[in-house]
């Protein structure tokens, strides 16, 4: 018989493995890159001095919600509780029960993943909402959406040297592609990107 | 200290086939008694790959000190499954599948910790890639489509 040990520990067998999957580049499992003069400790002070309402605006695939998965642990750890919703292409409402949004107090920071997905309308309620409660505001969106910008995502060819760099330390992938090509021809979306380099990984193995 | 599991198959082999009996065994230690809340043992699939991934459990078994006689979950255990017909594990380009047994216990304080042990589901052959001449009506040209 053979043993494995270890904690918190999810195996993937050496010819499946592939560093750009979906569940290694997802928000989450991987930690956002700052430049320089920034860190998610200053974005946080930042949203709590414009009173916990404010927004992280950038373009599709730049990191807006990878953003969010490392500041909301440091916003909790503030005391703040925090309800989170993630929007899909074409929601154009909340969809939160008017209950559950009176249970919101001055300590809730409402989460929005895809604000610019509501309708004009829904912000009018959600901010209506959140005034009447006290309540906070986090909402990420491709564009400006009258809360306080805390901060611009923007994805710059040497950001994405250093995601990839993270997400697969070892690996000479980087040798192989012209990122500064992949990511023009891309949009600049670096989501995008790293599933490029996907296949650029599985394409070694044929 | 993180606690410490230890998941074993018995009698390894390099592939399983359907109907056939997965036997594996785990224990915990590195943990008092009385921080075990809950320990789950499953057998499951997951996909991996560029979009959404997918899961689903085959097996699954949760105990809680009341379940034991000692009220320790720490001991081992052992279990045994006989594997289902599909998915067959696979390893292709957009999406693979791969089965494994996890573990996963349950702390105080909300801790929790798991461990996986891959195995192979049948013996389907990977991909292979080929060069298929696309006919076209303007332009001809060559793709490199999955087979």
């Amino acid at each position: 018989m053979s043993i494995a040990f270890g904690s918190s520990h999810a195996a993937v067998a050496a010819e499946y493995r592939n560093p750009f999957a979906t569940r290694h580049i997802r928000p989450g499992a991987v930690e956002f890159v700052f430049p320089s003069e920034e860190s998610a400790d200053s974005l946080v002070r930042r949203l709590e001095a414009a009173a916990w309402r404010g927004a992280i605006v950038g373009p599709h695939g730049s990191g807006k919600s990878t953003l969010l998965e490392t500041l909301l642990p440091r916003i909790e750890r503030r005391g703040r509780c925090v309800v989170r919703r993630t929007l899909r292409a074409g929601q154009r409402s909340l969809g939160v029960p008017a209950a559950e949004r009176r249970a919101w107090g001055a300590a809730t920071l409402l989460v929005v993943d895809g604000y610019e997905q509501l309708s004009w309308r829904s912000r009018l309620g959600l901010l209506w909402s959140c005034r009447r409660t006290g309540c906070g505001l986090l909402a990420t969106s491709h564009r400006p959406v009258g809360l306080t910008t805390i901060f611009r995502t923007t994805v710059t060819e040497c950001l994405a040297r250093r995601v990839v760099e993270r997400i697969a330390p070892q690996d000479d992938v980087l040798r192989q592609v012209d990122l500064c090509d992949l990511l023009d021809r891309r949009g600049g979306d670096l989501r995008e990107v790293l599933f490029d380099l996907y296949d650029v990984y599985e394409s070694r193995r044929s | 200290m993180e606690p410490l599991i230890s998941l074993g198959l018995r009698e390894p082999r390099p592939v399983y086939f359907p109907g056939e009996r997965l036997s594996f065994e785990y224990q915990i230690d590195a943990v008092g008694p009385g921080e075990l809340l809950a320990c789950e043992a499953s057998v499951l699939w997951t996909t991996m790959g560029k979009g959404d991934e997918d899961l689903g459990v085959h097996y699954f078994e949760r105990r809680t000190p009341a379940d034991t006689e000692d009220g320790d979950l720490r001991p081992l255990r052992q279990v045994e499954v006989i594997l289902p017909k599909s998915p067959l594990s696979y390893c292709g380009i957009i999406v693979k599948i791969q089965w494994c047994v996890r573990v996963r216990i349950f702390l105080r304080k909300g801790k929790e910790s798991f461990f996986e042990q891959p195995f192979q589901l049948g013996a389907v052959p990977p991909p292979e890639l080929q060069q298929v001449r696309v006919e076209s009506s303007s332009t001809p040209d060559e793709e490199t489509v999955e087979q």
